[in-house]
């Protein structure tokens, strides 16, 4: 179903939305725009939100149950999860839910994400002004959404085209005629529009990153002098916290007798997530990790779903201490042999060893 | 395995119905599921035990699902563990699974060397009361143990039992005392003492241990496809969702934490 929005009804269509459920849009809050509940305020469009809006699917703290001690045995409550739309969400984000819900839904299931998954609409927005960073095109993960959306929304200018791309779609649409009108006569010109904008944005993306695609990360990888990169890189863990496919988790009680079980966000990147409490590590080194975490993303993950672990968003190199070793230029280096030669050989003062992909 | 308690980290509750001192710094401790009829079972599989308040850890399932009680030995070794050790008969504690795949017995060879070092031993026990309890449909099984010192040794009251069932038993210690007149050294220096067919191996202990027991036994005939290992990692899931447990491609909860030695043994 297609539809057209004029850019002055979106606060209506908004707050239409925001009598029946939570909406959460980006936001600018204190400098930086985020996803944050929509109570009237404008919203800024300009650029992606460093926090993905996927982590609202997969948040960095939540409660998985609570236990309550009667007698000497528990009783357990799982919180409830309340509906809610999200506004404003690019494909990049929409595609690393779709790995997070191949991940997740995978036997057995998880419960507690797909719960709050099922409850979520996704009102996502094709991309038009990517950021510097970007390179979704070459991960196949954007600038435009083709499915998982709800609806999907394109900026034309003085309005948004409208697509819907599920049942709960349909009905958002239809629930709002005289904000989203039916556009039949309209539909093929609107869509023309539409493919002149997203070529425009993937032409920009892909200028800014030529040559590069999952194949040739791989090859490169092969090569990488990873415990040189672990020597450069700061320990933060900044990448793996900003990356909306990133979902390792530790799982901790709060509370005696009563509480609860929280799961929290971890990362494969500190020298803890693996250590044993005997004090062995099976990945000891920041090299070991940096390794680890790459071949997750563009191996272990794609093995696993189909898709690869990185969807091009760019946030780890914004976030990222060691600019020399951030995702992006590591990229670059292994998808241009001239780079691989130059940029790493003089990155680091200790001779890393190479270790082969295969260890 | 089972859905419920698997799909969103509920644990069933189990009540300490026994605890037995192992060494000065570990339990054997019996435990009774109160919310569920059945719990079924392989030697090699795991459970996700929780102590309310503390959290939740992996611990091998001691026990062999050809008897009643379901066991865990637990060593005093992080927060979670001790929490399971100052509990007290009557307690509640609550477990997940079983979780992980357990000894493959239907591809093993009918003659079985079991190999174990330190506390890796306690999921190693489960497979050998499994074949006590059912053995005439297995060959030749020898059990090499090794711990650091004597006061380490587990299990050492059942060595017996297991004599008696036809198993060969031979312990070893790293430092050897005044009381101890047994082997001193390595576990691979059992093999040689015992009568080991070329057939299955089932290793459970620190990779370097395993890395020469399994060396060993391939110069004496062992296939490499044969030779199994128990893994232990760092888990907080149990599902193969939290990713603490990779190695390689591999999560140790989902598609271990026993894997043929030949998949793994590049990452040990």
């Amino acid at each position: 179903m297609i539809s057209y929005l004029k850019k002055a009804d979106l606060p209506d269509l908004l707050q239409a939305w925001a009598d029946k459920m939570d909406v959460l849009a980006p936001i600018l809050e204190e400098g930086q725009i985020s996803f944050t509940t929509w109570k009237g305020q404008p919203l800024d469009l300009s650029a992606n939100a460093l926090v993905s809006p996927a982590k609202i699917i997969s948040p960095r703290e939540e409660i998985l149950f609570r236990y309550i001690q009667e007698s000497g045995t528990y009783r357990f409550l799982r919180p409830d999860q309340k509906p809610r739309l999200i506004f404003g969400m690019r494909p990049c984000d929409l595609r690393a839910l779709q790995v997070l819900d191949r991940i997740y839904g995978a036997p057995p299931p998880d419960q507690a994400y797909l719960d709050r998954r099922r409850s979520a609409v996704l009102a996502v927005l094709n991309c038009t002004n990517p950021g510097p960073g970007c390179f979704c095109a070459a991960l196949g993960a954007g600038p435009d959404a083709d499915e998982g959306y709800d609806l999907l929304f394109t900026d034309l200018g003085n309005g948004y085209l409208v697509e819907s791309g599920s049942p709960a779609g349909i009905v958002l649409i239809k629930n709002s005629p005289d904000l989203l009108p039916a556009v039949s006569d309209l539909a093929d010109s609107l869509l023309t529009d539409k493919g002149r904008v997203v070529g425009l944005c993937r032409d920009q993306v892909i200028s800014s990153f030529p040559g590069m695609s999952v194949e040739r990360i791989r090859e490169g990888m092969e090569s990488a002098e990873w415990e040189r990169l672990g020597q450069i890189c700061s320990y933060c863990a900044g990448c793996s916290f900003v990356c909306p496919v990133c979902h390792c988790f530790t799982i901790y009680d709060r509370g005696v007798p009563d509480g609860q079980r929280i799961r929290c966000a971890d990362s494969c990147m500190t020298s803890g997530f693996s250590r044993l409490t005997s004090g062995s590590n099976p990945r000891p080194s920041q090299g070991d990790r940096l390794r680890n975490w790459y071949l997750d993303k563009f191996e272990y993950i794609l093995a696993r779903t189909g898709l690869a672990g990185c969807v091009g968003c760019g946030r780890c190199s914004q976030v990222c201490l060691s600019p020399d070793i951030c995702l992006r230029s590591f990229l670059e280096s292994l998808c241009s042999r001239e780079m691989t030669t130059n940029k790493f050989a003089d990155a680091g003062e200790s001779k890393g060893e190479g270790k082969s992909i295969r260890k | 395995m089972d859905g419920r308690e698997m799909r969103d980290y509920i644990p069933y509750q189990v009540e300490i119905v026994d605890i037995d001192r192992v060494t000065s710094d570990s339990y054997l401790i019996s435990l009774q599921i109160l919310d569920r009829e059945v719990f079924r079972y392989r030697p090699g599989q795991f459970i996700m035990v929780s102590v309310f308040g503390l959290g939740e850890c992996p611990i091998s399932i001691a026990s062999t699902p050809t008897r009643n009680t379901l066991q865990i030995c637990i060593r005093r070794a992080g927060k979670i563990t001790s929490g399971i050790m100052d509990s007290m008969i009557g307690d509640v504690l609550g477990v997940r699974g079983p979780c992980g795949n357990g000894f493959p017995l239907d591809f093993m060879k009918k003659d079985i060397l079991i190999a174990g070092g330190g506390s890796g031993f306690a999921t190693l026990r489960s497979l050998i009361n499994f074949i006590a309890d059912r053995r005439e449909q297995f060959g030749n099984v020898a059990v090499a143990y090794g711990a650091r010192t004597r006061q380490d040794l587990y299990f050492m009251q059942e060595y017996k039992g297991w004599q008696m069932a036809g198993i060969q038993v031979a312990v070893t210690v790293d430092v050897g005392d005044q009381g101890w007149t047994g082997n001193v050294g390595m576990v691979t220096s059992l093999l040689d003492r015992l009568e080991i067919p070329p057939g299955s191996a089932a290793i459970c202990g620190p990779p370097v241990m395993i890395n020469s027991v399994a060396a060993r036994l391939m110069e004496k005939g062992f296939q490499l496809p044969d030779i199994f290992v128990s893994l232990e990692r760092h888990m907080k899931c149990g599902v193969g969702k939290c990713e603490h447990c990779m190695i390689g491609p591999h999560h140790v909860c989902m598609e271990g934490p026993v894997f043929s030695y030949d998949r793994v043994r590049q990452y040990l």
